[in-house]
Protein backbone atom coordinates (compact mmCIF):
# COMPACT_ATOMS: atom_id res chain seq x y z
CA UNK A 1 0.00 0.00 0.00
CA UNK A 2 2.75 2.45 1.01
CA UNK A 3 4.90 1.30 -1.94
CA UNK A 4 1.98 1.84 -4.31
CA UNK A 5 1.26 5.31 -2.90
CA UNK A 6 4.92 6.24 -3.11
CA UNK A 7 5.03 5.12 -6.77
CA UNK A 8 1.88 7.10 -7.57
CA UNK A 9 3.45 10.14 -5.90
CA UNK A 10 6.67 9.72 -7.88
CA UNK A 11 4.70 9.43 -11.13
CA UNK A 12 2.73 12.58 -10.26
CA UNK A 13 5.93 14.49 -9.49
CA UNK A 14 7.51 13.27 -12.73
CA UNK A 15 4.47 14.41 -14.73
CA UNK A 16 4.53 17.78 -12.97
CA UNK A 17 8.16 18.34 -13.92
CA UNK A 18 7.73 16.96 -17.44
CA UNK A 19 5.01 19.54 -18.24
CA UNK A 20 6.96 22.36 -16.64
CA UNK A 21 5.30 25.19 -18.62
CA UNK A 22 1.76 23.94 -18.23
CA UNK A 23 2.42 23.30 -14.55
CA UNK A 24 3.83 26.81 -14.11
CA UNK A 25 0.78 28.39 -15.76
CA UNK A 26 -1.68 26.37 -13.67
CA UNK A 27 0.28 27.12 -10.50
CA UNK A 28 0.37 30.86 -11.29
CA UNK A 29 -3.40 31.07 -11.75
CA UNK A 30 -3.93 29.09 -8.58
CA UNK A 31 -1.52 31.44 -6.78
CA UNK A 32 -3.50 34.52 -7.86
CA UNK A 33 -6.68 32.81 -6.65
CA UNK A 34 -5.18 31.98 -3.28
CA UNK A 35 -3.78 35.51 -2.88
CA UNK A 36 -7.24 36.91 -3.57
CA UNK A 37 -8.82 34.48 -1.12
CA UNK A 38 -6.24 35.34 1.54
CA UNK A 39 -6.70 39.10 1.06
CA UNK A 40 -10.42 38.67 1.10
CA UNK A 41 -10.05 36.91 4.45
CA UNK A 42 -7.56 39.47 5.81
CA UNK A 43 -9.61 42.49 4.76
CA UNK A 44 -12.77 40.91 6.11
CA UNK A 45 -11.17 40.32 9.45
CA UNK A 46 -9.45 43.72 9.52
CA UNK A 47 -12.62 45.59 8.59
CA UNK A 48 -14.69 43.72 11.15
CA UNK A 49 -12.06 44.48 13.75
CA UNK A 50 -11.78 48.15 12.71
CA UNK A 51 -15.53 48.67 12.85
CA UNK A 52 -15.67 47.01 16.24
CA UNK A 53 -12.89 49.20 17.64
CA UNK A 54 -14.50 52.35 16.22
CA UNK A 55 -17.97 51.51 17.46
CA UNK A 56 -16.57 50.58 20.87
CA UNK A 57 -15.62 54.23 21.23
CA UNK A 58 -19.14 55.39 20.53
CA UNK A 59 -21.21 56.39 23.51
CA UNK A 60 -24.00 58.73 24.47
CA UNK A 61 -23.26 61.47 27.00
CA UNK A 62 -26.16 63.05 28.88
CA UNK A 63 -25.18 66.18 30.80
CA UNK A 64 -26.98 66.75 34.09
CA UNK A 65 -28.01 69.97 35.85
CA UNK A 66 -25.84 70.88 38.88
CA UNK A 67 -28.98 70.58 41.01
CA UNK A 68 -29.49 66.85 40.30
CA UNK A 69 -28.99 64.75 43.41
CA UNK A 70 -27.09 61.43 43.34
CA UNK A 71 -30.41 59.61 43.98
CA UNK A 72 -32.03 61.23 40.95
CA UNK A 73 -28.98 60.39 38.85
CA UNK A 74 -29.10 56.83 40.15
CA UNK A 75 -32.75 56.31 39.21
CA UNK A 76 -32.05 57.82 35.76
CA UNK A 77 -29.21 55.27 35.38
CA UNK A 78 -31.57 52.44 36.35
CA UNK A 79 -34.14 53.52 33.79
CA UNK A 80 -31.42 53.54 31.15
CA UNK A 81 -30.08 50.12 32.18
CA UNK A 82 -33.55 48.69 31.66
CA UNK A 83 -33.50 49.91 28.05
CA UNK A 84 -32.74 47.38 25.31
CA UNK A 85 -29.45 47.86 23.40
CA UNK A 86 -27.72 49.39 26.42
CA UNK A 87 -24.40 47.74 27.15
CA UNK A 88 -23.33 49.81 30.14
CA UNK A 89 -24.21 53.00 32.02
CA UNK A 90 -21.80 54.99 34.16
CA UNK A 91 -22.12 58.18 36.19
CA UNK A 92 -19.37 60.81 35.93
CA UNK A 93 -19.49 63.37 38.69
CA UNK A 94 -18.49 67.02 38.26
CA UNK A 95 -15.15 66.46 39.98
CA UNK A 96 -14.50 63.32 37.90
CA UNK A 97 -15.36 65.23 34.69
CA UNK A 98 -12.84 67.95 35.55
CA UNK A 99 -10.18 65.35 36.40
CA UNK A 100 -10.84 63.47 33.13
CA UNK A 101 -10.67 66.70 31.14
CA UNK A 102 -7.38 67.68 32.74
CA UNK A 103 -5.76 64.33 32.15
CA UNK A 104 -7.00 64.11 28.55
CA UNK A 105 -5.67 67.60 27.74
CA UNK A 106 -2.57 67.62 29.90
CA UNK A 107 -0.46 68.52 26.88
CA UNK A 108 -2.67 71.37 25.72
CA UNK A 109 -2.34 74.41 27.97
CA UNK A 110 -4.81 76.43 25.91
CA UNK A 111 -7.61 73.96 26.56
CA UNK A 112 -6.69 73.81 30.23
CA UNK A 113 -6.81 77.59 30.32
CA UNK A 114 -10.24 77.52 28.69
CA UNK A 115 -11.49 75.41 31.58
CA UNK A 116 -10.27 77.99 34.05
CA UNK A 117 -11.98 80.78 32.09
CA UNK A 118 -15.24 78.75 32.21
CA UNK A 119 -15.02 78.75 35.99
CA UNK A 120 -13.18 75.44 36.41
CA UNK A 121 -16.39 73.43 36.47
CA UNK A 122 -17.84 70.83 34.11
CA UNK A 123 -21.32 69.30 34.33
CA UNK A 124 -21.82 65.84 35.78
CA UNK A 125 -22.90 63.35 33.13
CA UNK A 126 -24.19 59.87 32.47
CA UNK A 127 -22.17 57.91 29.89
CA UNK A 128 -24.12 55.25 28.00
CA UNK A 129 -22.50 52.55 25.86
CA UNK A 130 -24.75 50.89 23.29
CA UNK A 131 -24.61 47.24 22.27
CA UNK A 132 -25.25 48.21 18.67
CA UNK A 133 -24.05 51.79 18.17
CA UNK A 134 -25.84 52.07 14.84
CA UNK A 135 -29.24 51.82 16.56
CA UNK A 136 -29.49 54.49 19.21
CA UNK A 137 -33.20 55.33 18.79
CA UNK A 138 -34.37 53.39 21.87
CA UNK A 139 -31.75 55.08 24.05
CA UNK A 140 -32.66 58.51 22.64
CA UNK A 141 -36.32 57.71 23.46
CA UNK A 142 -35.52 57.14 27.14
CA UNK A 143 -33.19 60.16 27.32
CA UNK A 144 -35.93 62.38 25.92
CA UNK A 145 -38.68 61.18 28.31
CA UNK A 146 -40.01 64.20 30.26
CA UNK A 147 -39.03 62.69 33.61
CA UNK A 148 -35.43 62.43 32.43
CA UNK A 149 -35.42 65.62 30.39
CA UNK A 150 -35.94 67.73 33.54
CA UNK A 151 -32.66 66.44 34.95
CA UNK A 152 -30.63 67.50 31.92
CA UNK A 153 -28.71 70.69 31.35
CA UNK A 154 -30.64 72.51 28.58
CA UNK A 155 -27.51 74.37 27.52
CA UNK A 156 -25.64 71.09 26.85
CA UNK A 157 -27.80 68.72 24.78
CA UNK A 158 -26.99 64.98 24.83
CA UNK A 159 -24.02 64.11 22.67
CA UNK A 160 -24.44 61.12 20.41
CA UNK A 161 -20.79 60.35 19.96
CA UNK A 162 -19.93 63.73 18.62
CA UNK A 163 -22.04 63.21 15.49
CA UNK A 164 -19.73 60.45 14.23
CA UNK A 165 -22.71 58.21 13.61
CA UNK A 166 -23.03 59.20 9.95
CA UNK A 167 -19.36 58.47 9.31
CA UNK A 168 -19.61 55.15 11.08
CA UNK A 169 -22.70 54.25 9.10
CA UNK A 170 -20.71 54.97 5.96
CA UNK A 171 -17.81 52.76 7.10
CA UNK A 172 -20.19 49.90 7.91
CA UNK A 173 -21.88 50.28 4.55
CA UNK A 174 -18.56 50.42 2.68
CA UNK A 175 -17.14 47.41 4.50
CA UNK A 176 -20.19 45.26 3.82
CA UNK A 177 -19.95 46.27 0.14
CA UNK A 178 -16.21 45.51 0.13
CA UNK A 179 -16.79 42.12 1.78
CA UNK A 180 -19.31 41.20 -0.89
CA UNK A 181 -17.00 42.33 -3.72
CA UNK A 182 -14.02 40.40 -2.34
CA UNK A 183 -16.17 37.29 -1.89
CA UNK A 184 -17.46 37.50 -5.47
CA UNK A 185 -13.91 38.11 -6.82
CA UNK A 186 -12.62 35.08 -4.86
CA UNK A 187 -15.41 32.86 -6.19
CA UNK A 188 -14.77 34.03 -9.77
CA UNK A 189 -11.07 33.26 -9.46
CA UNK A 190 -11.72 29.86 -7.87
CA UNK A 191 -13.90 29.02 -10.88
CA UNK A 192 -11.21 30.30 -13.30
CA UNK A 193 -8.59 28.21 -11.48
CA UNK A 194 -10.76 25.12 -11.63
CA UNK A 195 -11.33 25.61 -15.36
CA UNK A 196 -7.64 26.13 -16.11
CA UNK A 197 -6.51 23.13 -14.09
CA UNK A 198 -9.35 21.11 -15.61
CA UNK A 199 -7.95 21.93 -19.05
CA UNK A 200 -4.35 21.28 -18.03
CA UNK A 201 -5.26 17.82 -16.78
CA UNK A 202 -7.40 17.22 -19.86
CA UNK A 203 -4.38 17.98 -22.06
CA UNK A 204 -2.20 15.77 -19.88
CA UNK A 205 -4.68 12.90 -20.29
CA UNK A 206 -4.59 13.41 -24.06
CA UNK A 207 -0.78 13.52 -24.32
CA UNK A 208 -0.43 10.50 -22.05
CA UNK A 209 -3.15 8.39 -23.63
CA UNK A 210 -0.61 5.85 -24.90
CA UNK A 211 0.99 5.59 -21.49
CA UNK A 212 -2.45 5.13 -19.93
CA UNK A 213 -3.20 2.34 -22.39
CA UNK A 214 0.08 0.61 -21.46
CA UNK A 215 -0.68 0.99 -17.77
CA UNK A 216 -4.04 -0.69 -18.29
CA UNK A 217 -2.39 -3.39 -20.37
CA UNK A 218 0.09 -4.32 -17.64
CA UNK A 219 -2.67 -4.47 -15.03
CA UNK A 220 -2.54 -1.08 -13.30
CA UNK A 221 -5.58 -0.44 -11.14
CA UNK A 222 -7.77 2.54 -12.02
CA UNK A 223 -6.49 4.52 -9.04
CA UNK A 224 -2.90 3.77 -10.00
CA UNK A 225 -3.67 5.43 -13.34
CA UNK A 226 -5.71 8.33 -11.92
CA UNK A 227 -3.48 8.92 -8.88
CA UNK A 228 -0.59 10.73 -10.63
CA UNK A 229 -3.03 13.23 -12.18
CA UNK A 230 -4.43 14.02 -8.74
CA UNK A 231 -0.94 14.32 -7.24
CA UNK A 232 0.05 16.62 -10.09
CA UNK A 233 -2.92 18.94 -9.47
CA UNK A 234 -2.34 18.71 -5.71
CA UNK A 235 1.23 19.88 -6.29
CA UNK A 236 -0.05 22.95 -8.14
CA UNK A 237 -2.07 23.68 -5.01
CA UNK A 238 0.79 23.17 -2.54
CA UNK A 239 3.29 25.27 -4.48
CA UNK A 240 0.72 27.99 -5.21
CA UNK A 241 -0.26 28.08 -1.52
CA UNK A 242 3.33 28.54 -0.35
CA UNK A 243 4.01 31.28 -2.94
CA UNK A 244 0.70 33.03 -2.20
CA UNK A 245 1.43 33.01 1.54
CA UNK A 246 4.93 34.38 1.07
CA UNK A 247 3.49 37.18 -1.09
CA UNK A 248 0.68 37.99 1.37
CA UNK A 249 2.97 37.79 4.38
CA UNK A 250 5.54 40.10 2.79
CA UNK A 251 2.91 42.59 1.71
CA UNK A 252 1.15 42.52 5.06
CA UNK A 253 4.33 43.10 7.05
CA UNK A 254 5.68 45.81 4.78
CA UNK A 255 2.31 47.57 4.67
CA UNK A 256 1.33 47.03 8.30
CA UNK A 257 2.73 50.32 9.58
CA UNK A 258 1.11 52.39 6.80
CA UNK A 259 -2.19 50.55 6.82
CA UNK A 260 -2.33 50.71 10.58
CA UNK A 261 -3.34 54.36 10.39
CA UNK A 262 -6.50 53.51 8.48
CA UNK A 263 -7.62 50.04 9.41
CA UNK A 264 -6.86 47.75 12.30
CA UNK A 265 -4.82 44.81 10.93
CA UNK A 266 -3.24 43.91 14.24
CA UNK A 267 -5.44 40.83 14.67
CA UNK A 268 -4.39 39.49 11.25
CA UNK A 269 -0.71 40.16 11.88
CA UNK A 270 -1.08 38.39 15.24
CA UNK A 271 -2.71 35.41 13.51
CA UNK A 272 0.17 35.20 11.00
CA UNK A 273 2.82 35.56 13.70
CA UNK A 274 1.42 33.29 16.39
CA UNK A 275 -0.25 30.56 14.34
CA UNK A 276 1.94 30.18 11.24
CA UNK A 277 1.32 26.42 11.07
CA UNK A 278 -2.47 26.88 11.09
CA UNK A 279 -2.24 29.60 8.43
CA UNK A 280 0.04 27.49 6.17
CA UNK A 281 -2.16 24.41 6.67
CA UNK A 282 -5.36 26.28 5.79
CA UNK A 283 -3.78 27.78 2.68
CA UNK A 284 -2.29 24.44 1.54
CA UNK A 285 -5.57 22.61 2.16
CA UNK A 286 -7.43 25.25 0.12
CA UNK A 287 -4.90 24.89 -2.72
CA UNK A 288 -5.02 21.09 -2.70
CA UNK A 289 -8.84 21.14 -2.57
CA UNK A 290 -9.09 23.39 -5.65
CA UNK A 291 -6.44 21.38 -7.56
CA UNK A 292 -7.74 17.93 -6.73
CA UNK A 293 -11.38 18.89 -7.36
CA UNK A 294 -10.67 20.20 -10.86
CA UNK A 295 -8.39 17.26 -11.65
CA UNK A 296 -11.05 14.82 -10.48
CA UNK A 297 -13.66 16.53 -12.66
CA UNK A 298 -11.34 16.24 -15.70
CA UNK A 299 -10.62 12.56 -14.93
CA UNK A 300 -14.30 11.70 -14.59
CA UNK A 301 -15.05 13.49 -17.84
CA UNK A 302 -12.12 12.41 -20.03
CA UNK A 303 -10.41 9.34 -18.56
CA UNK A 304 -12.55 6.35 -19.38
CA UNK A 305 -11.01 3.26 -17.83
CA UNK B 1 -6.60 -23.23 -19.48
CA UNK B 2 -8.76 -21.21 -21.90
CA UNK B 3 -12.41 -22.03 -22.51
CA UNK B 4 -14.81 -20.17 -24.78
CA UNK B 5 -18.30 -21.67 -24.70
CA UNK B 6 -20.71 -20.40 -27.40
CA UNK B 7 -19.29 -16.89 -27.11
CA UNK B 8 -20.95 -14.15 -29.14
CA UNK B 9 -19.81 -10.57 -29.32
CA UNK B 10 -21.94 -7.94 -30.98
CA UNK B 11 -20.62 -4.35 -30.89
CA UNK B 12 -22.96 -1.40 -30.25
CA UNK B 13 -22.95 -0.62 -34.01
CA UNK B 14 -24.59 -4.08 -34.48
CA UNK B 15 -21.53 -5.62 -36.14
CA UNK B 16 -21.12 -9.25 -35.13
CA UNK B 17 -17.45 -9.94 -34.28
CA UNK B 18 -17.84 -13.43 -32.81
CA UNK B 19 -20.76 -15.73 -33.32
CA UNK B 20 -21.26 -18.70 -30.96
CA UNK B 21 -17.52 -19.43 -30.84
CA UNK B 22 -16.34 -22.57 -29.03
CA UNK B 23 -12.67 -22.86 -28.12
CA UNK B 24 -10.71 -24.99 -25.71
CA UNK B 25 -6.97 -24.57 -25.20
CA UNK B 26 -5.03 -26.88 -22.88
CA UNK B 27 -2.26 -25.72 -20.51
CA UNK B 28 1.23 -25.48 -22.08
CA UNK B 29 -0.18 -25.55 -25.62
CA UNK B 30 1.25 -23.36 -28.42
CA UNK B 31 -1.71 -22.28 -30.53
CA UNK B 32 -1.68 -20.08 -33.61
CA UNK B 33 -4.86 -18.25 -34.57
CA UNK B 34 -5.14 -17.15 -38.18
CA UNK B 35 -7.81 -15.35 -40.12
CA UNK B 36 -8.27 -12.44 -42.46
CA UNK B 37 -8.65 -8.89 -41.14
CA UNK B 38 -12.01 -8.49 -39.41
CA UNK B 39 -12.36 -12.25 -38.86
CA UNK B 40 -12.59 -11.76 -35.08
CA UNK B 41 -9.00 -12.42 -33.87
CA UNK B 42 -8.61 -9.06 -32.12
CA UNK B 43 -12.02 -9.36 -30.48
CA UNK B 44 -11.03 -12.82 -29.21
CA UNK B 45 -7.93 -11.33 -27.55
CA UNK B 46 -9.83 -8.32 -26.17
CA UNK B 47 -12.32 -10.70 -24.56
CA UNK B 48 -9.45 -12.65 -22.95
CA UNK B 49 -7.92 -9.47 -21.47
CA UNK B 50 -11.40 -8.23 -20.52
CA UNK B 51 -11.03 -5.08 -22.61
CA UNK B 52 -14.37 -6.13 -24.05
CA UNK B 53 -17.21 -8.10 -22.52
CA UNK B 54 -19.00 -10.87 -24.44
CA UNK B 55 -22.64 -10.34 -25.41
CA UNK B 56 -23.44 -13.96 -24.55
CA UNK B 57 -21.67 -17.24 -23.74
CA UNK B 58 -19.12 -18.22 -21.14
CA UNK B 59 -15.39 -17.46 -20.87
CA UNK B 60 -13.13 -19.22 -18.37
CA UNK B 61 -9.39 -18.41 -18.36
CA UNK B 62 -6.97 -19.98 -15.88
CA UNK B 63 -9.89 -21.32 -13.88
CA UNK B 64 -11.51 -17.88 -13.56
CA UNK B 65 -15.07 -17.53 -14.84
CA UNK B 66 -15.18 -14.03 -16.31
CA UNK B 67 -18.84 -13.62 -15.42
CA UNK B 68 -17.99 -13.78 -11.72
CA UNK B 69 -15.16 -11.24 -11.55
CA UNK B 70 -16.12 -7.75 -10.43
CA UNK B 71 -14.85 -4.78 -12.46
CA UNK B 72 -12.37 -3.77 -9.76
CA UNK B 73 -10.58 -7.12 -10.06
CA UNK B 74 -9.97 -6.83 -13.81
CA UNK B 75 -6.48 -5.27 -13.32
CA UNK B 76 -5.50 -8.28 -11.16
CA UNK B 77 -6.73 -10.59 -13.91
CA UNK B 78 -4.63 -8.74 -16.50
CA UNK B 79 -1.52 -9.18 -14.37
CA UNK B 80 -1.92 -12.95 -14.81
CA UNK B 81 -1.99 -12.76 -18.60
CA UNK B 82 0.99 -11.50 -20.59
CA UNK B 83 0.14 -9.64 -23.79
CA UNK B 84 2.47 -8.60 -26.62
CA UNK B 85 1.36 -6.34 -29.49
CA UNK B 86 2.52 -5.59 -33.01
CA UNK B 87 3.33 -1.97 -32.09
CA UNK B 88 5.26 -3.00 -28.92
CA UNK B 89 3.54 -0.42 -26.69
CA UNK B 90 6.67 0.58 -24.77
CA UNK B 91 7.05 3.74 -22.69
CA UNK B 92 9.39 5.90 -24.80
CA UNK B 93 10.78 7.88 -21.87
CA UNK B 94 11.84 4.82 -19.89
CA UNK B 95 14.79 2.58 -20.60
CA UNK B 96 14.61 -1.19 -21.14
CA UNK B 97 14.98 -2.07 -17.47
CA UNK B 98 12.41 0.55 -16.41
CA UNK B 99 9.91 -0.62 -19.04
CA UNK B 100 10.10 -4.18 -17.78
CA UNK B 101 10.08 -3.12 -14.13
CA UNK B 102 6.96 -1.02 -14.76
CA UNK B 103 4.84 -4.17 -15.09
CA UNK B 104 5.85 -5.15 -11.56
CA UNK B 105 5.63 -1.63 -10.13
CA UNK B 106 1.93 -1.28 -10.96
CA UNK B 107 1.29 -4.52 -9.06
CA UNK B 108 2.92 -3.16 -5.89
CA UNK B 109 5.91 -5.55 -6.04
CA UNK B 110 8.76 -4.52 -3.74
CA UNK B 111 11.79 -2.80 -5.29
CA UNK B 112 14.15 -5.50 -4.04
CA UNK B 113 12.11 -8.18 -5.79
CA UNK B 114 11.96 -6.09 -8.98
CA UNK B 115 15.74 -5.72 -8.98
CA UNK B 116 16.04 -9.50 -8.77
CA UNK B 117 13.40 -10.43 -11.37
CA UNK B 118 14.13 -7.93 -14.18
CA UNK B 119 17.75 -8.96 -14.98
CA UNK B 120 16.65 -12.62 -15.14
CA UNK B 121 13.96 -11.98 -17.70
CA UNK B 122 16.24 -9.66 -19.71
CA UNK B 123 18.75 -12.48 -19.86
CA UNK B 124 16.02 -14.84 -21.09
CA UNK B 125 15.14 -12.53 -24.00
CA UNK B 126 18.82 -11.71 -24.67
CA UNK B 127 18.75 -8.01 -23.83
CA UNK B 128 21.12 -7.79 -20.87
CA UNK B 129 23.58 -5.67 -22.86
CA UNK B 130 20.85 -3.20 -23.83
CA UNK B 131 19.27 -2.86 -20.39
CA UNK B 132 20.00 0.89 -20.16
CA UNK B 133 18.93 1.79 -23.71
CA UNK B 134 15.72 3.63 -24.50
CA UNK B 135 13.18 2.17 -26.98
CA UNK B 136 14.20 4.68 -29.68
CA UNK B 137 17.74 3.25 -29.58
CA UNK B 138 16.57 -0.32 -30.26
CA UNK B 139 15.71 -2.24 -33.43
CA UNK B 140 12.16 -3.50 -34.02
CA UNK B 141 13.11 -7.02 -32.95
CA UNK B 142 14.74 -5.75 -29.78
CA UNK B 143 11.71 -3.63 -28.92
CA UNK B 144 9.49 -6.66 -29.30
CA UNK B 145 11.79 -8.61 -27.01
CA UNK B 146 11.44 -5.85 -24.40
CA UNK B 147 7.65 -6.17 -24.74
CA UNK B 148 7.92 -9.95 -24.30
CA UNK B 149 10.19 -9.48 -21.26
CA UNK B 150 7.63 -7.10 -19.76
CA UNK B 151 4.86 -9.65 -20.36
CA UNK B 152 6.94 -12.48 -18.88
CA UNK B 153 8.35 -10.78 -15.80
CA UNK B 154 5.16 -11.44 -13.85
CA UNK B 155 5.44 -15.13 -14.76
CA UNK B 156 2.02 -15.41 -16.39
CA UNK B 157 0.51 -18.79 -17.18
CA UNK B 158 -0.69 -17.47 -20.54
CA UNK B 159 1.16 -15.31 -23.08
CA UNK B 160 -0.89 -13.73 -25.84
CA UNK B 161 1.14 -12.47 -28.81
CA UNK B 162 -1.03 -10.37 -31.13
CA UNK B 163 0.76 -10.12 -34.50
CA UNK B 164 4.15 -9.82 -32.77
CA UNK B 165 6.08 -10.16 -36.02
CA UNK B 166 3.91 -7.79 -38.07
CA UNK B 167 6.46 -4.95 -38.02
CA UNK B 168 9.60 -7.08 -38.26
CA UNK B 169 11.87 -8.32 -41.04
CA UNK B 170 12.04 -12.15 -41.51
CA UNK B 171 15.23 -12.56 -39.46
CA UNK B 172 13.87 -10.62 -36.47
CA UNK B 173 10.47 -12.28 -36.91
CA UNK B 174 12.02 -15.71 -36.55
CA UNK B 175 14.01 -14.63 -33.50
CA UNK B 176 10.75 -13.61 -31.84
CA UNK B 177 9.04 -16.90 -32.78
CA UNK B 178 12.04 -18.85 -31.43
CA UNK B 179 11.73 -16.88 -28.20
CA UNK B 180 8.00 -17.68 -27.95
CA UNK B 181 8.76 -21.38 -28.51
CA UNK B 182 11.39 -21.25 -25.76
CA UNK B 183 8.89 -19.61 -23.38
CA UNK B 184 6.36 -22.32 -24.28
CA UNK B 185 8.92 -25.02 -23.49
CA UNK B 186 9.26 -23.53 -19.99
CA UNK B 187 5.55 -24.24 -19.48
CA UNK B 188 3.70 -21.06 -20.53
CA UNK B 189 0.63 -21.42 -22.74
CA UNK B 190 1.26 -19.31 -25.86
CA UNK B 191 -1.48 -17.91 -28.07
CA UNK B 192 -0.14 -16.40 -31.28
CA UNK B 193 -2.08 -14.51 -33.93
CA UNK B 194 -0.31 -13.89 -37.22
CA UNK B 195 -0.72 -13.31 -40.95
CA UNK B 196 2.71 -14.80 -41.70
CA UNK B 197 2.05 -17.93 -43.75
CA UNK B 198 5.67 -19.07 -43.72
CA UNK B 199 5.86 -18.99 -39.93
CA UNK B 200 2.55 -20.81 -39.43
CA UNK B 201 3.51 -23.58 -41.84
CA UNK B 202 6.97 -24.01 -40.35
CA UNK B 203 5.75 -24.15 -36.74
CA UNK B 204 3.79 -27.39 -37.18
CA UNK B 205 1.67 -26.60 -34.12
CA UNK B 206 -2.07 -26.35 -33.53
CA UNK B 207 -3.65 -23.81 -35.90
CA UNK B 208 -7.15 -22.38 -35.45
CA UNK B 209 -8.63 -20.57 -38.43
CA UNK B 210 -11.33 -18.02 -37.79
CA UNK B 211 -13.67 -16.57 -40.37
CA UNK B 212 -16.58 -14.22 -39.78
CA UNK B 213 -16.50 -14.80 -36.04
CA UNK B 214 -16.55 -18.60 -36.22
CA UNK B 215 -13.87 -21.30 -36.08
CA UNK B 216 -13.75 -22.84 -39.52
CA UNK B 217 -10.73 -25.08 -39.02
CA UNK B 218 -8.87 -26.43 -35.97
CA UNK B 219 -5.91 -28.74 -36.73
CA UNK B 220 -3.23 -30.11 -34.38
CA UNK B 221 -0.46 -29.68 -36.95
CA UNK B 222 -2.13 -27.08 -39.09
CA UNK B 223 -1.14 -24.98 -42.05
CA UNK B 224 -1.98 -21.44 -43.04
CA UNK B 225 -5.18 -21.49 -45.07
CA UNK B 226 -7.06 -18.18 -45.20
Amino acid sequence: MIITFWRIFQAGLRNFLRNAWLSAAATAVMMVTLILMTFSFISNQALTHTIKSVTDKIDVSVYLLPTVTPDQANSFEQRLEATPNVASVSYVSQAQAVANYKSENANNPQLLQALDIAGGALPASIQIKAKDPTKLDAIAGVVNQPINKTLQDPSAPPSYSGNRKTTIDRIVHFSSFFKKISLVASIIFVVISILIIFNTIRMAIYTRREEIEIMKLVGATNWFIRGPFLIEAGLYGVIAAVLALLFCYGLLLSGASKLGNYIDISSTVTLFRHYPVVVVLCEVIAGIAIGVTSSLLALLRYLKL
Amino acid sequence: MILFDRVTKIYPNKSVALSGLNLHIQPKEFVTIVGSSGAGKSTLIKLMTREEVQTSGKIVVGGVDYDTIPLRNVPHLRRRIGVVFQDFKLLPNRNVTENVAFALEVGGVRSREIKRAVPKVLQLVGLTAKRNNFPAELSGGERQRVAIARALVRQPKILIADEPTGNLDPKNAWEIIDLLLKINRYGTTVLLTTHNKEIVNALKRRVITINRGRIVKDEQEGRYAV
